[in-house]
Parts: C-alpha cells; sequence; structure tokens
C-alpha cells in the first residue's frame, strides 16, 4: 500500500477577474506515487500550488477534478480517518498566543483524541525531541518565530501520525534550529518508518533530505524523481575545474590553443573552468598533458549540475502561457 | 458528536477569554456600566423629583394601568411617582436584556472570525474534528460569557433598583416572575440566536472589526424581537409565554441547521487565505 497516492488531482478555485466569476486552477492534474517512509520534497514557487496540493492530501480541501489516496483511505469518502491519521504542518504555523505551549499542545491532542493519559508523555517527549523544554509553560507569543515554528511541527505530530505533511517546515529556523528539524525528520522516517511530504522552496533541504523530490509549477509536476536522478538530467553541463599551484599566461595558452570550451578563468584563484562533452574520457588525456608540460596543476574537479540549477532550468524554461485561468461557462 | 472534542474547544476558548483584556472588560465592563448606570441616570431623577409635582387627577391610560395591575400587587393604591418609577424600571430592564445579544457579537467574532483571522483555525480544520462538533462547541463557549455577563447586570441592576424604589412601594420590585423569566429562560434564548447568527456572519468575513459591523446589523431585528417579546409578556397570559418560548426553540433549531450547512471546511479555509 502506498502512502500517498493521487490520480489526476486538481483543484480550482472560484475567482473574480474583472467582476466575473472565474476559476483559476491551482492544482492540475497530478500523479504521485509515495512509498512509506519516504521524504518526499514538492519544490516549486511561490504560488506554484504546494499549500493546495498539502491541503488535499490532508482532507481539507475537497479536488476538483480526480482523487488522493491516503494509506488507502480516499481523501473525500474516508476524510475523517484520513485527518487522524495525518499530520498537517500549515504553512502560517499559528499558535493560541495566550496560551502556553503546553495548553496549545493538549488542545490539539484532545481535538484528536490522544488517550488522556498519553497526553503528558507524548508532549514531553516532543518538546525534548525539538530541544523546547524550557519553554514549555511560557505562552506561546512570548516565543521566537523559529520556536513557535518548531512547536507547530511537534503540534502536527501529537497524534503520532504515520504521515506527516509539512508545509514549508524550516522556512523562518535559524540554521541551527533547521538542522534539529532536519535530523529528527530523517530520523522519524528510518527509524519508525513514517512518511514525510515537505513542500519546500528551500532547495538545499530538499537535496540533503529526500528520498524524492517533485518539481511543481503552475500546479503542474514537471519533474520527479530522486535527487540524483533530477541532477543527472543536466549531466551533460558538468564543468571541470583545474587549480594551479601558480599562475602563468601559458597555462591559459594551453586550454586556449587547444580549443577548449573555456568557461572561467580565474587568475586569482589560480583557476580554469572548462566545458568537457566526455569527460571521462577526456579529462585523462587533458592531465596527461598538463603534466608533460610540466604545468604546476594541483587539482582536478568536476561540478555537477546542483539540484538548484536543474529546478531554476526547468521553472524558468517553462514558458507555457499561463492558460490557468478559465473563464466560466 | 464527541463531546471531549466539543469540551476541548470549548475549554481553549474560555481559556482564551479570560486572558484576552478586550474580550475581559466586555464581558465585565459592559454589565457593570449597564447595572449601575442605567437605573442611576432613568430612576435616580424621577425618585429625586418632588412628590408635589406629582399631584393631580392625572392617570396613565387605562391599558397600562391593566398591564402593571396584573403584576405588580397594589397597583392602583400606589401613587403616580411610584407607578413611574416601576414603569421606567420595567422598561430599563429591556436594557439589560440587550446584553445577551451584545455579548456573544463580540464573543463569536472572538473565537471565530479571530481564529480565522489568525489562521488558528486551519489547525482545527485539519483534526478529525466534524463541522457539526465545531459550530457547537463555538455557540458554548460564546455563551457562557454571556449568561455570565447577563447575570451579572441582571443583579446589579435589581439590586439597585430595588434600594431605589422599596422607598416609594414598600416591597421589592425585582426579581419577579417576569424578570426571572426574561434572565433564565428569554435572555439565553436570545443569546443562542445572537450567536448561532454570528456563526454565519462569521463564514462571509474576514476580519473580526467586520464581523462587529456586520453584527450590528443583527442585532437590531433582535432587539425588536425581544420587545415584541417583552410586550407579550406584559398580556401576561401562560398561553403566549410558551409560544413565545416555542417559536424561539424553532427559531433556534432552524438556525442551528442553517449554521452547520453553512460553516464548512473548505469555505472556512479558502475565506481565510
Ligand atoms: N483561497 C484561495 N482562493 C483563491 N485562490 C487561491 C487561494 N489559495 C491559493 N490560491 C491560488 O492558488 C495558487 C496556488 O497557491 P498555493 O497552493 O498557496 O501555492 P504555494 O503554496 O506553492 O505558494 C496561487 O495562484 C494562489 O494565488
Ligand atoms: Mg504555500
Amino acid at each position: 500500500m502506498l502512502a500517498v497516492e493521487t490520480r489526476n488531482l486538481t483543484k480550482d478555485y472560484d475567482i473574480k477577474k474583472e467582476g466575473k466569476r472565474a476559476h483559476l486552477r491551482a492544482v492540475d492534474g497530478l500523479d504521485l506515487a509515495i512509498e512509506k517512509s519516504e521524504i518526499y520534497s514538492l519544490l516549486g514557487p511561490n504560488g506554484s500550488g504546494k499549500t493546495t496540493t498539502s491541503r488535499l492530501l490532508a482532507g481539507i480541501l475537497r479536488p476538483s477534478v480526480g482523487g488522493a489516496r491516503i494509506l488507502g483511505l480516499d481523501v473525500v469518502d474516508d476524510a475523517s480517518q484520513v485527518r487522524s491519521i495525518v499530520g498537517l504542518l500549515t504553512e502560517t504555523p499559528a499558535l493560541y498566543e495566550r496560551l502556553t505551549v503546553r495548553q496549545n499542545l493538549t488542545f490539539i491532542a484532545n481535538l484528536y483524541d490522544v488517550p488522556k493519559e498519553e497526553i503528558k508523555p507524548r508532549i514531553e517527549e516532543l518538546i525534548d525531541l525539538f530541544d523546547l523544554p524550557e519553554k514549555i509553560d511560557l505562552p506561546a507569543g512570548s516565543l521566537s518565530k523559529g520556536m513557535r515554528q518548531k512547536v507547530a511541527i511537534a503540534r502536527s505530530m501529537i497524534h503520532d501520525p504515520p504521515v506527516i505533511f509539512l508545509d514549508e517546515p524550516t522556512a523562518s529556523l535559524a540554521p541551527e534550529s533547521a538542522k534539529v528539524v532536519r535530523d529528527q525528520i530523517l530520523k522519524l522516517s528510518k527509524l519508525e518508518k513514517r512518511t514525510f511530504f515537505l513542500c519546500t522552496h528551500n532547495l538545499f533541504e530538499a537535496e540533503r533530505l529526500s528520498t524524492r523530490v517533485g518539481i511543481i509549477n503552475h500546479g503542474k509536476l514537471i519533474s520527479e524523481g530522486t535527487p540524483n536522478q533530477l541532477r543527472d538530467l543536466k549531466k551533460d553541463e558538468t564543468t571541470t575545474v583545474f587549480k594551479f599551484a601558480v599562475w602563468n599566461d601559458v597555462i591559459k595558452n594551453f586550454f586556449q590553443e587547444r580549443n577548449y570550451d573555456v568557461l572561467d578563468i580565474n587568475p586569482e584563484r589560480k583557476s580554469i573552468s572548462i566545458f568537457i562533452k566526455e569527460i571521462e574520457k577526456e579529462t585523462p588525456t587533458i592531465i596527461d598533458e598538463l603534466i608533460k608540460q610540466n604545468l604546476p596543476m594541483f587539482e582536478v574537479r568536476h561540478e555537477y549540475p546542483t539540484l538548484e540549477r536543474v529546478y531554476l532550468e526547468l521553472v524558468m524554461s517553462e514558458n507555457l502561457p499561463r492558460n490557468q485561468e478559465e473563464e466560466e461557462s | 458528536m464527541k463531546w471531549r472534542r466539543i469540551w476541548a474547544l470549548v475549554k481553549k476558548d474560555l481559556m482564551e477569554f479570560t486572558k484576552s483584556k478586550y474580550v475581559l472588560s466586555a464581558i465585565i465592563g459592559i454589565p457593570l456600566l449597564f447595572a449601575v448606570l442605567i437605573p442611576v441616570t432613568t430612576l435616580l431623577p424621577i425618585a429625586k423629583i418632588n412628590p408635589a409635582e406629582f399631584e393631580g387627577d392625572d392617570t396613565f391610560p387605562s391599558f397600562i394601568n391593566n398591564l402593571f395591575a396584573s403584576s405588580v400587587d397594589d397597583w392602583a393604591s400606589l401613587n403616580m411617582q411610584a407607578q413611574t418609577l416601576i414603569m421606567m424600571a420595567y422598561l430599563m430592564f429591556v436594557m439589560v436584556l440587550m446584553l445577551p445579544i451584545i455579548i456573544p457579537a463580540v464573543t463569536a467574532s472572538e473565537t471565530i472570525v479571530g481564529e480565522k483571522e489568525r489562521k488558528t483555525m486551519e489547525a482545527i480544520l485539519a483534526s478529525p474534528i466534524t463541522e457539526t462538533e465545531i459550530v457547537f462547541a463555538k455557540i458554548i463557549s460564546s455563551l457562557i460569557p454571556s449568561f455570565f455577563a447577563t447575570f451579572i447586570a441582571a443583579t446589579g441592576f435589581t439590586i439597585i433598583t430595588d434600594i431605589l424604589v422599596y422607598p416609594f412601594i414598600g416591597q421589592i420590585l425585582f426579581p419577579d416572575f417576569l424578570s426571572l423569566i426574561f434572565v433564565l429562560v428569554f435572555g439565553p434564548m436570545i443569546s443562542i440566536i445572537s450567536v448561532e447568527l454570528m456563526i454565519m456572519i462569521s463564514t462571509k468575513v474576514k476580519s473580526v472589526r467586520d464581523s462587529y459591523q456586520i453584527g450590528s446589523l443583527v442585532v437590531l431585528p433582535l432587539i425588536f424581537l425581544i420587545l415584541a417579546g417583552m410586550l407579550s409578556f406584559f398580556f401576561n397570559s401562560i398561553a403566549t409565554l410558551i409560544g413565545g418560548v416555542a417559536v424561539m426553540v424553532v427559531i433556534i433549531v432552524i438556525l442551528f441547521k442553517l449554521a452547520t450547512n453553512i460553516f464548512n471546511r473548505e469555505k472556512a479555509i479558502i475565506k481565510m487565505t
């Protein structure tokens, strides 16, 4: 059984456009299949439909077309059960500011029917997990933004859900807090086989954390795969950097005379980057020649395209006409 | 319906109320103001008038005499000043009964629209609590402060009025059957109607301020309802009383159905963002 499965998942919002009623297609025909204990990241620019997707999957919005199942339960027909087995970190991690952290968490635990005697230990466990023990009896409003975010993440897991949706979990976190959160996500997915679905535009995080990444733009999934698979999409754009102990024009001439595709010459760093089509075959040849010429080379390295580069190229090359708004017929 | 979830939401709302200076001042300040200010500004001046000015052969129209004769002992034997005081006291009691309308408008706006405005509603909507349970819980949590406020105001009003009126009629005026019916039966029912209307309004607005504004438009028709009820009680038959209560119960049930139909997760979320 899949943790998350969607078929042609689509959501239209009713909007007013020039005084007329119209639809805005926020999510457009999404087909996802996410295995248990995966960490799946939905990556996309603002307004691409990430929040809408997580709301659809958490059973608080109804799909306009298509459908979705969470651990086999239909998000429309079994909505109430779906809500009780998923956790959702909402995009705005709003807490009741006048209530303490403990009161906030106890309230939500009661809504999820967490057994009375389990609430207290559960709260303490989560608070420990996210490194907040001394804040537990303070009003939530007195916490920093990052701490509130961590409380909200703890809140989304209060009922021990097997599937957890986190909408921009580390957006407002300082690097050290973000690391705590990432570590916990990894731990919970590995040790406890929980499934995570993250919405993010943090590429670094997606790359570090995810088993798979889906790139969404204008509500459509435009690419999907493991971070390595996605990077491999632009494998032929790998650059090769040569670094030297001393710099002189002989080095420059060496590459220019041989008509290499020079991308960057940096005398200050004593390095030159070039583009080679077949890196496996050509790199050793170049190294041999450099040695023969007695050029003081001490480092060769390949720079593979980052996920960021792949992402930006995919999203920006999408020059599709913005056909998402359709007049109501 | 799961009572545990309803109670959790009610408890959370009440905790928030007790920590909000604004709500606290509304549910304690307004009733005290009503209880003290109204009798002091309306009854005290009448009590202070020189009794000589009430002398003469004037009487109230006979329908007023009949009305009060049936609820106040020895009405006919009282002098004009005492009769005026009693009449005024009953009229002002209606003002106290505005509280069950006003307070729920404040509390319901705070708890429902406030949760949307501050986006705390989404975590509730993500949980398995049903829409009906949410509406039911919000009705209860908006009502409790209103009962409390009405009770404070009615008690204060009763004490001050009795102190002012006793020298003239030689007995205490309130609480009597009518005022008890109002505070204990009519008041709560009006509160429920007010909350239900506020819940329906809350599905349409995004900010607490808008909610107050539209809410104040709802308050007016409700005041007419109370006045109509008050008048019908003056005719003082058990049949009209039961009839009045029955009509209100029907209104309450219909509004509850409407409110739970209108309130749904999807709209609550979409209107939030
Ligand atoms: N409640 C709403 N009503 C109308 N349009 C909305 C609503 N919520 C989101 N949208 C629109 O849907 C699209 C997707 O939004 P969203 O899911 O929030 O994207 P993301 O989370 O990726 O930034 C955007 O164009 C946004 O303006
Ligand atoms: Mg979003």
